[in-house]
């Protein structure tokens, strides 16, 4: 994970960022906090693609503009990153047969449901904490349903569904609440 | 030689992180693969920053520098494990077993020597308590922190238990797990584990702790005042006896230490368990023969004194009787033993 710090120029001689101690202090600080949302913007790519299967360097490329090169990752860090996550089976990975046998790699269905929990609890996590911030999040609350329970991302396209899939809360009534049903 | 050059420097790189990757990674020959495609994204990279679309030696020079210094790619892969207290969650379960059995390993040492010392040395009871004290204080001590380092170490190397395992023993494991779920066993997805175990580990290890301990106090016969009552011969065959004992608790023990798994080995110690036990019926056997040695200790109240006034001639039978029901009872026991060695072959898969 790449710090927004170590990018900065030093525009004087005498600013903050020149101190080693303040660099240091704050390259850590931003570094923790892009590692545990780097894994969370990586799925959230894999699973936006329209090919639904990508290779590493497009993941990559993809993040960066996505995220407006805010969350850069350290280009080589990606592949232990996606390893990690297809051992523990929420992404799997299939490599080209021909030519330089790029390795592709998709979302399982056991890694979306994964990814559509975390994705609500950020989310969730983020609306609650932006007024810190003196920030405004809005939650697309047409297009989803957070589970009042655990937090899941439930898309409200699927209509026919009553239980939250994750830890089985009716849902139903939040439906008619709104109005949908 | 410009295309040269550039293969020249991307295997440079590659080969600074295959150095760098943690051995267990090595060890998998996963890290092939893992440079193959840290090679194609390098030339990727290096084709995109190029005007031509083809690869310069300057575009592959930015790319390998946007990869990040191999110790960082490695690093990530050593970021494997849960932390917990400096050694992974992961390790921790290994970590307390191989300490639990390197004490015990200690602890009977420490004690089984001094016992053979009072045998052939006969030294005092003070030389055995700070031979005892000495030795445990080392050997535990330097035990636990040799191991402690080592898994410590492991931990930041990202080592996972399976990681010491060969791929067959995985696959093995694997398939075991698919038998079972066929069969209709429960076992813990995780790690092919049976839900159901067929022993309580901790409660095997606690009761062998507990028959060596009853199996030590006969074989050392700590009271000197108690002994001086009792004919030498009838000590001499509860120090027999004892042995037996003290296997049997070391058995019941190593069982609670294997735990729910290694169900042959479980089945070997049980036919073990049956010799030792149907072996000590000799014991019985002997004493059953010698009633007369057999002590019965009372308090004179008169002469202020502990006696040992044995059994009555007319006893003998009744003695022999009661004898014969314990030599009988040990016999039956062995049936628990027979009955674990069927049940565990239905986890025999």
């Amino acid at each position: 994970m790449v710090a927004i710090i170590k990018r900065v120029k030093e525009y004087g001689s005498n600013v903050l960022i020149s101190s080693q101690e303040f660099r240091e202090y704050v390259e850590k600080q931003e570094t923790e906090i892009n590692r545990g949302i780097s894994s969370l913007c990586i799925l959230s790519i894999i699973k936006q693609s329209e090919e639904k299967e990508l290779h590493g360097y497009k993941i990559l490329k993809d993040l960066t503009n996505q995220t407006n090169e805010m969350l850069v990752i350290e280009e080589g860090t990606l592949y232990p990153i996606l390893r990690k996550l297809e051992e523990e089976k929420i992404i799997k990975s299939r490599r080209e047969e021909t030519g330089r046998k790029k390795k592709f790699y998709s979302m399982t269905e056991y890694g979306e449901r994964v990814f559509n929990h975390l994705a609500g609890f950020y989310s969730k996590l983020t609306e609650a904490i932006a007024p810190l911030f003196d920030v405004k999040v809005n939650l697309k609350q047409d297009k989803y349903l957070y589970c009042p329970m655990c937090a899941n991302k439930i898309d409200l396209t699927n209509l026919e569904l009553k239980f939250c899939t994750i830890c089985g809360f009716n849902i139903e009534q939040e439906l008619i609440s709104r109005g949908l049903r | 030689m410009s295309k040269n050059e550039m293969e020249r420097l991307v295997k440079e790189f590659l080969k600074d992180v295959k150095i760098k990757l943690p051995d267990w990674l090595k060890d998998k020959k996963e890290y092939k693969e893992i440079l193959a495609e840290l090679e194609d994204h390098v030339w990727s990279k290096a084709e995109e920053l190029s005007n031509t679309g083809q690869p310069t030696l300057e575009t592959v020079q930015v790319a390998i520098e946007q990869m990040g210094t191999p110790e960082n790619i490695a690093k990530e892969y050593k970021r494997r494990g849960t932390p917990k207290v400096y050694i992974t969650k992961e390790l921790w379960p290994l970590y307390i077993k191989v300490l639990t059995i390197l004490f015990l390993v200690i602890i009977a040492v420490n004690i089984i020597i001094p016992i053979i010392n009072v045998i052939f040395d006969n030294i005092s009871a003070d030389e055995i308590v700070e031979s005892i004290a000495t030795g445990l204080q080392a050997g535990l001590f330097g035990s636990f922190a040799v191991v402690t380092i080592i898994f410590v170490a492991l931990s930041m190397q990202g080592y996972f238990p399976e990681d010491f395992k060969s791929k067959k023993s995985l696959k093995d494991e694997a398939k075991q797990v698919e038998l079972a779920k066929e069969r209709g066993l429960a076992y813990q997805t995780k790690d092919g584990k049976p839900l159901k175990p067929f022993i309580k580990p901790v409660g095997e290890i606690i009761g062998g702790i507990v028959v060596i301990s009853i199996g030590l106090f006969l074989f050392i016969q700590p009271i000197p005042g108690l002994n001086e009552l009792i004919d030498p011969e009838f000590l001499l065959l509860v120090r027999f006896g004892s042995l037996f004992i003290i296997t049997e608790g070391f058995l019941d023990m190593t069982r609670g230490l294997i735990g729910n798994r290694q169900v042959s080995t479980h089945q070997i110690i049980h036919i073990i368990t049956i010799i030792v036990k149907l072996t000590s019926i000799s014991i019985a056997v002997l004493m059953m023969m010698r009633p007369e040695i057999f002590p019965i200790i009372i308090y004179s109240e008169s002469s202020d004194v502990f006696q040992n006034i044995g059994i009555k001639p007319e006893f003998y039978n009744t003695f022999r009787a009661i004898a014969a029901l314990v030599i009988t009872g040990i016999a039956l026991s062995t049936i628990e033993n027979f009955y674990n060695i069927y049940k565990l072959q239905k986890y025999r898969i």
